[in-house]
Protein backbone atom coordinates (compact mmCIF):
# COMPACT_ATOMS: atom_id res chain seq x y z
CA UNK A 1 0.00 0.00 0.00
CA UNK A 2 2.17 2.87 -1.21
CA UNK A 3 -0.45 5.42 -0.21
CA UNK A 4 0.16 4.54 3.41
CA UNK A 5 3.87 5.11 3.17
CA UNK A 6 3.38 8.58 1.77
CA UNK A 7 1.04 9.51 4.57
CA UNK A 8 3.46 8.27 7.22
CA UNK A 9 5.89 10.92 5.98
CA UNK A 10 3.33 13.51 6.95
CA UNK A 11 4.22 12.85 10.57
CA UNK A 12 7.26 15.04 9.94
CA UNK A 13 4.91 17.99 9.73
CA UNK A 14 4.24 17.73 13.45
CA UNK A 15 7.72 18.74 14.67
CA UNK A 16 7.94 21.32 11.86
CA UNK A 17 4.64 22.87 12.90
CA UNK A 18 5.92 23.10 16.45
CA UNK A 19 9.01 25.11 15.49
CA UNK A 20 7.50 28.61 15.91
CA UNK A 21 5.98 27.70 19.28
CA UNK A 22 8.50 29.60 21.47
CA UNK A 23 7.44 32.83 19.74
CA UNK A 24 3.97 32.51 21.20
CA UNK A 25 4.52 31.04 24.63
CA UNK A 26 5.60 32.66 27.88
CA UNK A 27 8.36 31.02 29.91
CA UNK A 28 5.96 29.04 32.09
CA UNK A 29 3.91 27.63 29.22
CA UNK A 30 7.08 26.85 27.36
CA UNK A 31 8.30 24.99 30.44
CA UNK A 32 5.13 22.89 30.40
CA UNK A 33 5.64 22.08 26.72
CA UNK A 34 9.23 21.08 27.47
CA UNK A 35 7.94 18.85 30.24
CA UNK A 36 5.65 17.18 27.71
CA UNK A 37 8.60 16.59 25.41
CA UNK A 38 10.57 15.12 28.29
CA UNK A 39 7.82 12.62 29.05
CA UNK A 40 7.84 11.36 25.47
CA UNK A 41 11.06 9.30 25.79
CA UNK A 42 10.11 8.39 29.35
CA UNK A 43 6.85 6.93 28.03
CA UNK A 44 8.41 5.37 24.94
CA UNK A 45 10.96 3.37 26.91
CA UNK A 46 8.37 2.21 29.43
CA UNK A 47 6.03 1.20 26.63
CA UNK A 48 8.66 -0.86 24.83
CA UNK A 49 9.07 -3.08 27.89
CA UNK A 50 5.48 -3.19 29.13
CA UNK A 51 3.50 -2.69 25.94
CA UNK A 52 5.64 -4.24 23.23
CA UNK A 53 7.58 -6.92 25.09
CA UNK A 54 4.62 -7.45 27.41
CA UNK A 55 6.45 -7.84 30.71
CA UNK A 56 5.08 -6.32 33.90
CA UNK A 57 8.25 -4.42 34.78
CA UNK A 58 7.97 -1.29 36.89
CA UNK A 59 11.58 -0.20 36.97
CA UNK A 60 11.01 2.74 34.64
CA UNK A 61 11.53 5.36 37.29
CA UNK A 62 14.90 3.76 38.03
CA UNK A 63 16.07 4.30 34.45
CA UNK A 64 14.71 7.84 34.57
CA UNK A 65 16.55 8.59 37.80
CA UNK A 66 19.80 7.02 36.62
CA UNK A 67 19.69 9.18 33.50
CA UNK A 68 19.05 12.34 35.51
CA UNK A 69 21.76 11.57 38.05
CA UNK A 70 24.27 10.63 35.35
CA UNK A 71 23.79 13.99 33.65
CA UNK A 72 23.72 15.80 36.96
CA UNK A 73 26.86 14.22 38.37
CA UNK A 74 28.83 14.56 35.12
CA UNK A 75 27.84 18.22 34.76
CA UNK A 76 28.23 19.27 38.38
CA UNK A 77 31.18 17.19 39.58
CA UNK A 78 33.19 16.84 36.38
CA UNK A 79 32.12 19.97 34.55
CA UNK A 80 31.03 18.07 31.46
CA UNK A 81 28.77 20.23 29.25
CA UNK A 82 25.19 18.94 29.36
CA UNK A 83 24.94 17.86 25.73
CA UNK A 84 27.88 15.50 26.22
CA UNK A 85 26.10 13.87 29.16
CA UNK A 86 23.05 12.84 27.13
CA UNK A 87 24.57 9.71 25.61
CA UNK A 88 26.17 8.56 28.89
CA UNK A 89 22.79 9.07 30.58
CA UNK A 90 21.18 6.86 27.95
CA UNK A 91 23.90 4.24 28.32
CA UNK A 92 23.57 4.18 32.09
CA UNK A 93 19.82 3.82 31.60
CA UNK A 94 20.47 0.88 29.29
CA UNK A 95 22.77 -0.67 31.88
CA UNK A 96 20.09 -0.25 34.55
CA UNK A 97 17.65 -1.77 32.06
CA UNK A 98 19.82 -4.86 31.72
CA UNK A 99 20.10 -5.14 35.49
CA UNK A 100 16.34 -4.81 35.92
CA UNK A 101 15.83 -7.42 33.20
CA UNK A 102 17.91 -10.12 34.89
CA UNK A 103 15.06 -11.52 37.04
CA UNK A 104 12.99 -11.82 33.85
CA UNK A 105 15.74 -13.98 32.35
CA UNK A 106 15.48 -16.23 35.37
CA UNK A 107 11.84 -16.82 34.48
CA UNK A 108 10.33 -14.33 36.93
CA UNK A 109 7.01 -13.09 35.53
CA UNK A 110 3.81 -11.23 36.35
CA UNK A 111 3.37 -10.02 39.93
CA UNK A 112 6.71 -11.44 40.98
CA UNK A 113 8.47 -9.46 38.28
CA UNK A 114 6.37 -6.39 39.09
CA UNK A 115 7.40 -6.38 42.73
CA UNK A 116 11.05 -7.15 42.01
CA UNK A 117 11.33 -4.32 39.50
CA UNK A 118 9.57 -1.96 41.92
CA UNK A 119 12.12 -2.96 44.54
CA UNK A 120 14.88 -2.18 42.05
CA UNK A 121 13.63 1.40 41.72
CA UNK A 122 13.43 1.80 45.48
CA UNK A 123 16.92 0.33 45.85
CA UNK A 124 18.28 3.01 43.55
CA UNK A 125 16.47 5.67 45.55
CA UNK A 126 18.24 4.37 48.61
CA UNK A 127 21.54 4.77 46.75
CA UNK A 128 20.67 8.36 45.76
CA UNK A 129 19.93 9.18 49.39
CA UNK A 130 22.94 7.43 50.92
CA UNK A 131 25.70 8.12 48.44
CA UNK A 132 25.90 11.72 49.61
CA UNK A 133 29.33 12.71 48.22
CA UNK A 134 28.19 11.92 44.68
CA UNK A 135 24.44 12.48 44.70
CA UNK A 136 24.04 15.15 47.34
CA UNK A 137 21.80 12.88 49.42
CA UNK A 138 18.19 13.76 50.20
CA UNK A 139 18.62 17.37 49.14
CA UNK A 140 19.95 16.35 45.77
CA UNK A 141 22.12 18.53 43.61
CA UNK A 142 21.80 21.61 41.50
CA UNK A 143 22.77 21.08 37.90
CA UNK A 144 24.57 23.91 36.07
CA UNK A 145 22.58 25.50 33.22
CA UNK A 146 22.58 23.17 30.24
CA UNK A 147 24.80 23.96 27.30
CA UNK A 148 25.08 22.69 23.77
CA UNK A 149 28.23 23.16 21.66
CA UNK A 150 29.38 25.84 24.09
CA UNK A 151 26.04 27.68 23.94
CA UNK A 152 24.16 27.97 27.19
CA UNK A 153 20.46 27.25 26.92
CA UNK A 154 19.26 30.33 28.75
CA UNK A 155 15.56 30.30 28.02
CA UNK A 156 12.92 27.62 27.97
CA UNK A 157 12.64 28.29 24.24
CA UNK A 158 16.27 27.29 23.72
CA UNK A 159 15.75 24.06 25.63
CA UNK A 160 12.65 23.42 23.55
CA UNK A 161 14.60 23.16 20.30
CA UNK A 162 17.17 20.77 21.73
CA UNK A 163 14.44 18.67 23.33
CA UNK A 164 12.50 18.58 20.08
CA UNK A 165 15.52 17.18 18.26
CA UNK A 166 16.04 14.54 20.95
CA UNK A 167 12.38 13.55 20.95
CA UNK A 168 12.21 13.23 17.18
CA UNK A 169 15.38 11.15 17.28
CA UNK A 170 14.01 8.82 19.95
CA UNK A 171 10.68 8.43 18.16
CA UNK A 172 12.31 7.68 14.81
CA UNK A 173 14.86 5.26 16.26
CA UNK A 174 12.28 3.40 18.34
CA UNK A 175 10.01 3.20 15.31
CA UNK A 176 12.90 1.59 13.45
CA UNK A 177 13.55 -0.84 16.27
CA UNK A 178 9.91 -1.86 16.57
CA UNK A 179 9.50 -2.36 12.84
CA UNK A 180 12.65 -4.44 12.54
CA UNK A 181 13.14 -8.09 13.41
CA UNK A 182 13.78 -6.88 16.98
CA UNK A 183 10.27 -5.55 17.26
CA UNK A 184 8.85 -8.68 15.70
CA UNK A 185 10.70 -10.75 18.28
CA UNK A 186 9.22 -8.56 21.05
CA UNK A 187 5.76 -9.06 19.56
CA UNK A 188 6.24 -12.83 19.42
CA UNK A 189 7.54 -13.01 22.99
CA UNK A 190 4.63 -10.91 24.21
CA UNK A 191 2.08 -13.15 22.57
CA UNK A 192 3.54 -16.54 23.42
CA UNK A 193 7.03 -16.91 24.76
CA UNK A 194 7.22 -20.65 24.21
CA UNK A 195 6.04 -20.31 20.62
CA UNK A 196 8.63 -17.58 20.09
CA UNK A 197 11.37 -19.95 21.23
CA UNK A 198 9.91 -22.67 19.01
CA UNK A 199 10.22 -20.29 16.05
CA UNK A 200 13.94 -19.96 16.67
CA UNK A 201 13.84 -16.66 18.57
CA UNK A 202 16.48 -16.47 21.31
CA UNK A 203 13.97 -15.11 23.80
CA UNK A 204 16.43 -14.29 26.59
CA UNK A 205 18.54 -12.13 24.32
CA UNK A 206 15.53 -10.19 23.05
CA UNK A 207 14.08 -9.68 26.51
CA UNK A 208 17.39 -8.16 27.57
CA UNK A 209 17.51 -6.05 24.41
CA UNK A 210 14.03 -4.65 25.05
CA UNK A 211 15.01 -3.71 28.59
CA UNK A 212 18.25 -2.17 27.35
CA UNK A 213 16.54 -0.10 24.66
CA UNK A 214 13.78 0.94 27.07
CA UNK A 215 16.39 1.93 29.65
CA UNK A 216 18.38 3.84 27.06
CA UNK A 217 15.47 5.95 25.87
CA UNK A 218 14.20 6.62 29.39
CA UNK A 219 17.74 7.47 30.50
CA UNK A 220 17.82 10.18 27.86
CA UNK A 221 14.52 11.43 29.27
CA UNK A 222 16.31 11.59 32.63
CA UNK A 223 19.04 13.69 31.11
CA UNK A 224 16.37 16.05 29.80
CA UNK A 225 14.94 16.22 33.31
CA UNK A 226 18.29 17.36 34.69
CA UNK A 227 18.46 20.10 32.05
CA UNK A 228 14.86 21.18 32.43
CA UNK A 229 14.41 21.21 36.19
CA UNK A 230 18.02 22.00 37.08
CA UNK A 231 17.75 20.13 40.33
CA UNK A 232 17.99 16.37 40.81
CA UNK A 233 16.58 14.91 44.03
CA UNK A 234 15.63 11.40 45.14
CA UNK A 235 11.99 12.37 45.69
CA UNK A 236 11.56 13.06 41.98
CA UNK A 237 11.94 9.35 41.29
CA UNK A 238 9.52 7.86 43.79
CA UNK A 239 6.43 5.69 43.36
CA UNK A 240 4.19 8.68 42.63
CA UNK A 241 6.37 9.51 39.67
CA UNK A 242 6.23 5.89 38.55
CA UNK A 243 2.44 5.92 38.63
CA UNK A 244 2.42 9.09 36.57
CA UNK A 245 4.67 7.45 33.99
CA UNK A 246 2.43 4.39 33.98
CA UNK A 247 -0.54 6.68 33.35
CA UNK A 248 1.30 8.10 30.33
CA UNK A 249 1.39 4.75 28.56
CA UNK A 250 -2.01 3.55 29.77
CA UNK A 251 -3.78 6.72 28.62
CA UNK A 252 -1.76 6.93 25.42
CA UNK A 253 -2.07 3.27 24.52
CA UNK A 254 -0.12 0.18 25.57
CA UNK A 255 2.29 -1.02 22.92
CA UNK A 256 1.77 2.06 20.76
CA UNK A 257 4.59 4.43 19.93
CA UNK A 258 2.13 7.09 18.95
CA UNK A 259 0.36 6.37 22.23
CA UNK A 260 3.49 7.18 24.22
CA UNK A 261 3.65 10.59 22.53
CA UNK A 262 -0.03 11.35 23.04
CA UNK A 263 0.04 10.08 26.62
CA UNK A 264 3.03 12.27 27.46
CA UNK A 265 1.26 15.32 26.09
CA UNK A 266 -2.09 14.65 27.75
CA UNK A 267 -0.81 13.62 31.15
CA UNK A 268 1.46 16.65 31.33
CA UNK A 269 -1.07 19.13 29.99
CA UNK A 270 -4.15 17.94 31.86
CA UNK A 271 -3.20 19.30 35.32
CA UNK A 272 -2.57 22.70 33.71
CA UNK A 273 -6.10 22.74 32.32
CA UNK A 274 -7.56 21.64 35.62
CA UNK A 275 -5.76 24.45 37.45
CA UNK A 276 -8.82 26.64 36.99
CA UNK A 277 -10.92 24.33 39.15
CA UNK A 278 -8.90 24.91 42.27
CA UNK A 279 -9.31 22.15 44.81
CA UNK A 280 -10.61 19.69 42.27
CA UNK A 281 -7.46 19.26 40.20
CA UNK A 282 -6.48 15.83 41.48
CA UNK A 283 -10.05 14.63 41.29
CA UNK A 284 -10.45 15.73 37.67
CA UNK A 285 -7.06 14.31 36.75
CA UNK A 286 -7.98 10.97 38.29
CA UNK A 287 -11.35 10.95 36.57
CA UNK A 288 -9.73 11.67 33.23
CA UNK A 289 -7.42 8.67 33.59
CA UNK A 290 -10.25 6.41 34.70
CA UNK A 291 -12.50 7.57 31.86
CA UNK A 292 -9.88 6.96 29.19
CA UNK A 293 -8.95 3.52 30.48
CA UNK A 294 -12.60 2.57 30.93
CA UNK A 295 -13.81 3.66 27.53
CA UNK A 296 -10.60 3.27 25.55
CA UNK A 297 -8.73 0.30 26.99
CA UNK A 298 -6.20 0.60 24.16
CA UNK A 299 -5.66 4.25 24.94
CA UNK A 300 -6.14 7.46 23.01
CA UNK A 301 -3.98 6.13 20.17
CA UNK A 302 -6.67 3.56 19.42
CA UNK A 303 -9.06 6.42 18.77
CA UNK A 304 -6.78 7.74 16.05
CA UNK A 305 -6.22 4.25 14.69
CA UNK A 306 -9.92 4.08 14.01
CA UNK A 307 -9.75 7.30 12.00
CA UNK A 308 -7.05 6.28 9.57
CA UNK A 309 -4.78 3.25 9.07
CA UNK A 310 -1.71 5.49 9.12
CA UNK A 311 -2.13 5.67 12.90
CA UNK A 312 -2.05 1.90 13.31
CA UNK A 313 1.18 0.60 14.76
CA UNK A 314 2.67 -1.90 12.36
CA UNK A 315 5.46 -4.36 12.83
CA UNK A 316 5.73 -5.09 9.14
CA UNK A 317 6.34 -2.62 6.35
CA UNK A 318 3.57 -2.72 3.81
CA UNK B 1 22.71 -53.02 13.77
CA UNK B 2 19.19 -51.73 13.07
CA UNK B 3 18.82 -50.41 9.54
CA UNK B 4 18.10 -46.91 10.78
CA UNK B 5 21.54 -46.54 12.33
CA UNK B 6 23.40 -46.77 9.05
CA UNK B 7 25.48 -43.83 7.89
CA UNK B 8 24.21 -41.11 5.49
CA UNK B 9 21.29 -40.29 7.69
CA UNK B 10 19.89 -36.80 8.06
CA UNK B 11 19.49 -37.29 11.78
CA UNK B 12 20.87 -39.97 14.06
CA UNK B 13 19.97 -40.09 17.75
CA UNK B 14 21.66 -42.71 19.87
CA UNK B 15 21.11 -43.80 23.43
CA UNK B 16 18.85 -40.87 24.29
CA UNK B 17 18.02 -40.63 27.96
CA UNK B 18 15.83 -37.79 29.04
CA UNK B 19 13.15 -36.84 31.52
CA UNK B 20 11.99 -34.28 34.02
CA UNK B 21 13.33 -33.54 37.49
CA UNK B 22 13.25 -36.79 39.43
CA UNK B 23 11.59 -38.75 36.64
CA UNK B 24 13.34 -40.45 33.75
CA UNK B 25 11.13 -40.88 30.67
CA UNK B 26 13.42 -42.03 27.84
CA UNK B 27 15.72 -44.99 28.42
CA UNK B 28 18.23 -45.25 25.58
CA UNK B 29 16.19 -44.39 22.51
CA UNK B 30 17.85 -44.86 19.11
CA UNK B 31 16.25 -43.17 16.15
CA UNK B 32 17.42 -42.16 12.72
CA UNK B 33 15.87 -40.36 9.79
CA UNK B 34 17.18 -40.53 6.25
CA UNK B 35 16.72 -37.59 3.87
CA UNK B 36 13.12 -37.39 2.62
CA UNK B 37 12.08 -40.20 4.93
CA UNK B 38 8.93 -40.26 7.05
CA UNK B 39 9.28 -42.00 10.39
CA UNK B 40 6.23 -42.50 12.57
CA UNK B 41 6.49 -42.83 16.32
CA UNK B 42 3.75 -44.92 17.89
CA UNK B 43 3.05 -45.62 21.51
CA UNK B 44 0.49 -45.49 24.28
CA UNK B 45 -0.29 -42.30 26.19
CA UNK B 46 2.61 -41.39 28.41
CA UNK B 47 5.08 -43.65 26.64
CA UNK B 48 7.37 -40.68 25.97
CA UNK B 49 6.61 -39.79 22.35
CA UNK B 50 6.32 -36.05 22.92
CA UNK B 51 9.34 -36.13 25.20
CA UNK B 52 11.32 -37.76 22.41
CA UNK B 53 10.33 -35.06 19.91
CA UNK B 54 11.02 -32.32 22.43
CA UNK B 55 14.46 -33.76 23.02
CA UNK B 56 15.20 -33.59 19.30
CA UNK B 57 14.02 -29.98 19.10
CA UNK B 58 15.92 -28.93 22.21
CA UNK B 59 12.99 -28.15 24.49
CA UNK B 60 13.96 -31.09 26.68
CA UNK B 61 17.66 -31.46 27.45
CA UNK B 62 18.90 -35.04 27.07
CA UNK B 63 20.61 -36.51 30.12
CA UNK B 64 22.72 -38.77 27.96
CA UNK B 65 23.12 -39.82 24.37
CA UNK B 66 23.91 -38.03 21.16
CA UNK B 67 21.90 -36.40 18.40
CA UNK B 68 23.72 -35.78 15.15
CA UNK B 69 22.01 -33.67 12.53
CA UNK B 70 23.74 -33.24 9.18
CA UNK B 71 26.95 -34.33 10.84
CA UNK B 72 26.81 -31.83 13.74
CA UNK B 73 26.14 -32.73 17.36
CA UNK B 74 23.03 -30.90 18.55
CA UNK B 75 22.20 -32.70 21.79
CA UNK B 76 21.74 -30.14 24.57
CA UNK B 77 21.78 -27.13 22.26
CA UNK B 78 19.10 -24.49 22.89
CA UNK B 79 15.91 -24.72 20.79
CA UNK B 80 16.60 -21.59 18.75
CA UNK B 81 19.96 -22.99 17.55
CA UNK B 82 18.41 -26.29 16.59
CA UNK B 83 15.65 -24.45 14.74
CA UNK B 84 18.25 -22.52 12.78
CA UNK B 85 19.75 -25.78 11.57
CA UNK B 86 16.41 -26.71 10.07
CA UNK B 87 14.62 -28.88 12.63
CA UNK B 88 11.17 -27.39 13.05
CA UNK B 89 8.59 -28.75 15.44
CA UNK B 90 4.82 -28.51 15.54
CA UNK B 91 4.15 -29.32 19.16
CA UNK B 92 1.15 -31.17 20.50
CA UNK B 93 -0.17 -27.91 21.99
CA UNK B 94 0.48 -26.19 18.64
CA UNK B 95 1.88 -23.13 20.43
CA UNK B 96 0.59 -20.49 18.09
CA UNK B 97 0.54 -16.73 18.59
CA UNK B 98 -3.15 -16.48 19.50
CA UNK B 99 -3.53 -12.69 19.39
CA UNK B 100 -1.80 -12.29 16.05
CA UNK B 101 -3.27 -12.77 12.61
CA UNK B 102 -2.70 -15.83 10.45
CA UNK B 103 -0.37 -13.76 8.31
CA UNK B 104 1.75 -12.58 11.23
CA UNK B 105 1.93 -16.11 12.60
CA UNK B 106 3.28 -17.28 9.27
CA UNK B 107 5.76 -14.45 9.00
CA UNK B 108 7.12 -15.16 12.46
CA UNK B 109 7.75 -18.69 11.24
CA UNK B 110 10.35 -17.21 8.89
CA UNK B 111 11.88 -14.96 11.56
CA UNK B 112 14.95 -17.05 12.25
CA UNK B 113 15.74 -18.57 8.88
CA UNK B 114 14.73 -15.65 6.68
CA UNK B 115 14.18 -16.18 2.99
CA UNK B 116 11.65 -14.57 0.71
CA UNK B 117 8.97 -14.20 3.36
CA UNK B 118 6.16 -13.04 1.09
CA UNK B 119 6.79 -15.76 -1.47
CA UNK B 120 6.93 -18.39 1.27
CA UNK B 121 3.65 -17.12 2.71
CA UNK B 122 1.93 -17.19 -0.66
CA UNK B 123 3.15 -20.73 -1.10
CA UNK B 124 1.58 -21.71 2.22
CA UNK B 125 -1.65 -19.97 1.25
CA UNK B 126 -1.72 -21.96 -1.97
CA UNK B 127 -1.41 -25.21 -0.01
CA UNK B 128 -3.98 -24.05 2.56
CA UNK B 129 -6.72 -22.11 0.72
CA UNK B 130 -8.71 -22.11 3.95
CA UNK B 131 -5.97 -19.99 5.54
CA UNK B 132 -5.80 -17.63 2.58
CA UNK B 133 -9.43 -16.73 3.15
CA UNK B 134 -8.66 -15.96 6.76
CA UNK B 135 -5.27 -14.33 6.51
CA UNK B 136 -6.24 -11.27 8.55
CA UNK B 137 -8.08 -13.25 11.19
CA UNK B 138 -6.79 -13.58 14.73
CA UNK B 139 -5.65 -17.14 15.31
CA UNK B 140 -7.46 -17.50 18.62
CA UNK B 141 -10.76 -17.18 16.75
CA UNK B 142 -10.08 -20.14 14.49
CA UNK B 143 -11.23 -23.72 14.79
CA UNK B 144 -8.92 -26.46 15.99
CA UNK B 145 -8.41 -27.77 12.49
CA UNK B 146 -7.64 -24.35 11.10
CA UNK B 147 -5.21 -23.74 13.94
CA UNK B 148 -3.43 -26.98 13.11
CA UNK B 149 -3.10 -25.72 9.53
CA UNK B 150 -1.63 -22.46 10.78
CA UNK B 151 0.81 -24.44 12.92
CA UNK B 152 1.94 -26.59 10.00
CA UNK B 153 2.01 -23.63 7.62
CA UNK B 154 4.09 -21.64 10.07
CA UNK B 155 6.51 -24.54 10.44
CA UNK B 156 6.91 -24.61 6.65
CA UNK B 157 7.82 -20.92 6.73
CA UNK B 158 11.00 -22.01 8.51
CA UNK B 159 11.98 -24.06 5.43
CA UNK B 160 12.44 -27.22 7.51
CA UNK B 161 14.89 -29.92 6.60
CA UNK B 162 13.30 -32.08 9.25
CA UNK B 163 9.74 -31.54 10.39
CA UNK B 164 8.60 -32.90 13.74
CA UNK B 165 4.82 -33.27 13.96
CA UNK B 166 3.26 -34.17 17.30
CA UNK B 167 -0.20 -35.67 16.77
CA UNK B 168 -1.17 -33.54 13.79
CA UNK B 169 -4.64 -35.13 13.71
CA UNK B 170 -5.15 -34.93 17.47
CA UNK B 171 -8.59 -33.68 18.46
CA UNK B 172 -9.69 -32.93 14.91
CA UNK B 173 -12.96 -33.80 13.18
CA UNK B 174 -12.75 -36.45 10.41
CA UNK B 175 -12.95 -33.84 7.62
CA UNK B 176 -9.92 -32.08 9.00
CA UNK B 177 -8.05 -35.30 9.61
CA UNK B 178 -8.44 -36.04 5.91
CA UNK B 179 -7.27 -32.59 4.95
CA UNK B 180 -4.25 -32.78 7.25
CA UNK B 181 -3.40 -36.23 5.90
CA UNK B 182 -3.46 -34.85 2.37
CA UNK B 183 -1.17 -32.01 3.40
CA UNK B 184 1.31 -34.37 5.01
CA UNK B 185 1.26 -36.56 1.92
CA UNK B 186 2.02 -33.46 -0.15
CA UNK B 187 4.95 -32.57 2.12
CA UNK B 188 6.24 -36.09 1.67
CA UNK B 189 6.09 -35.65 -2.11
CA UNK B 190 8.16 -32.51 -1.63
CA UNK B 191 10.78 -34.73 0.03
CA UNK B 192 10.61 -33.09 3.46
CA UNK B 193 11.88 -35.54 6.06
CA UNK B 194 9.49 -35.96 8.97
CA UNK B 195 9.14 -37.59 12.34
CA UNK B 196 5.46 -37.88 13.13
CA UNK B 197 3.81 -38.88 16.37
CA UNK B 198 0.35 -40.14 15.54
CA UNK B 199 -2.40 -41.96 17.43
CA UNK B 200 -4.47 -42.53 14.32
CA UNK B 201 -2.78 -45.72 13.15
CA UNK B 202 -4.50 -45.84 9.76
CA UNK B 203 -3.30 -42.33 8.99
CA UNK B 204 0.13 -43.11 10.41
CA UNK B 205 0.64 -46.18 8.27
CA UNK B 206 -0.61 -44.44 5.14
CA UNK B 207 2.22 -41.90 5.28
CA UNK B 208 5.03 -43.75 7.03
CA UNK B 209 8.13 -45.24 5.47
CA UNK B 210 9.04 -46.77 8.79
CA UNK B 211 7.54 -46.86 12.23
CA UNK B 212 8.87 -47.26 15.74
CA UNK B 213 6.90 -48.32 18.78
CA UNK B 214 7.80 -46.68 22.03
CA UNK B 215 6.87 -48.31 25.29
CA UNK B 216 7.74 -46.82 28.67
CA UNK B 217 10.53 -44.87 27.05
CA UNK B 218 12.09 -47.75 25.14
CA UNK B 219 11.81 -48.69 21.48
CA UNK B 220 10.18 -52.11 21.47
CA UNK B 221 9.65 -52.54 17.76
CA UNK B 222 10.84 -50.96 14.53
CA UNK B 223 9.72 -51.86 11.06
CA UNK B 224 10.17 -50.69 7.51
CA UNK B 225 6.82 -50.79 5.73
CA UNK B 226 7.92 -49.67 2.27
CA UNK B 227 8.30 -53.32 1.24
CA UNK B 228 4.98 -54.55 2.54
CA UNK B 229 2.11 -53.23 4.60
CA UNK B 230 2.08 -53.93 8.31
CA UNK B 231 -0.86 -55.55 10.06
CA UNK B 232 -2.84 -52.95 11.94
CA UNK B 233 -4.13 -55.39 14.54
CA UNK B 234 -0.59 -56.57 15.25
CA UNK B 235 0.59 -53.03 15.80
CA UNK B 236 -2.27 -52.15 18.12
CA UNK B 237 -1.44 -55.27 20.11
CA UNK B 238 2.22 -54.41 20.45
CA UNK B 239 1.42 -50.85 21.48
CA UNK B 240 -1.07 -51.62 24.19
CA UNK B 241 -0.54 -55.18 25.36
N1 LIG C 1 6.99 -30.98 31.77
C1 LIG C 1 6.84 -32.18 32.40
N2 LIG C 1 7.19 -32.31 33.70
C2 LIG C 1 7.07 -33.50 34.32
N3 LIG C 1 6.62 -34.62 33.74
C3 LIG C 1 6.25 -34.54 32.44
C4 LIG C 1 6.34 -33.33 31.71
N4 LIG C 1 5.92 -33.56 30.44
C5 LIG C 1 5.57 -34.86 30.39
N5 LIG C 1 5.77 -35.46 31.60
C6 LIG C 1 5.53 -36.87 31.89
O1 LIG C 1 6.35 -37.65 31.05
C7 LIG C 1 5.65 -38.82 30.64
C8 LIG C 1 5.72 -38.95 29.13
O2 LIG C 1 5.03 -37.86 28.57
P1 LIG C 1 4.94 -37.57 27.03
O3 LIG C 1 4.20 -36.31 26.86
O4 LIG C 1 6.29 -37.67 26.43
O5 LIG C 1 4.05 -38.80 26.54
P2 LIG C 1 3.35 -39.04 25.15
O6 LIG C 1 3.80 -40.36 24.70
O7 LIG C 1 3.56 -37.89 24.25
O8 LIG C 1 1.83 -39.09 25.61
P3 LIG C 1 0.50 -38.62 24.83
O9 LIG C 1 0.17 -39.68 23.86
O10 LIG C 1 -0.53 -38.52 25.90
O11 LIG C 1 0.78 -37.30 24.20
C9 LIG C 1 4.25 -38.71 31.20
O12 LIG C 1 4.17 -39.55 32.33
C10 LIG C 1 4.12 -37.28 31.59
O13 LIG C 1 3.31 -37.13 32.73
MG1 LIG D 1 2.36 -36.45 23.45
Amino acid sequence: MPRLRVTRRLFWLVPLALLPLPLYLDQYRQYVVNLMLMYVPVGIGFNVVVGNLGLLAFSNVAFFGIGAYTSGVLALKLGVPWWLTILPAGLMGALAGCAAGIPALRGVRLFYLAIMTLAFGELLRWVYIRWVPVTGGSFGMSVPPPSVFGWTLETEGHKFYVFLVLVVLMVVLTDRVLRSRFGRAFMAIKDNELAAAAMGIPTDRYILLAFAWGGFVVGIGGSMYAALVGHVTPIAFDLTELILEFAVIMVGGLGSLLGSVIGAAVITAAPEFFREWLGFQELLFGLLIIAVILFLPRGLASLLARLHPVFVDRYYRD
Amino acid sequence: MPEDLLPNQLLTARGLEAGYPGKQILFGVDLAVAPAEVVVLLGANGSGKSTALNTLSGFVRPWAGSIRFEGAEIAGRPPHRIFRRGIVQVSQARDLFPDLTVEDNLRLGAWARGGAVDALAEDVFRSFPRLAERRRQMVRLMSGGEQQMVAIGRALMGRPKLLLLDEPSGGLAPVFVKEIAAIIAELKRRAIAMVIVEQNIKLALSIADRFLILRDGRVTQRQDIRAGAADEQDIVRSIYL
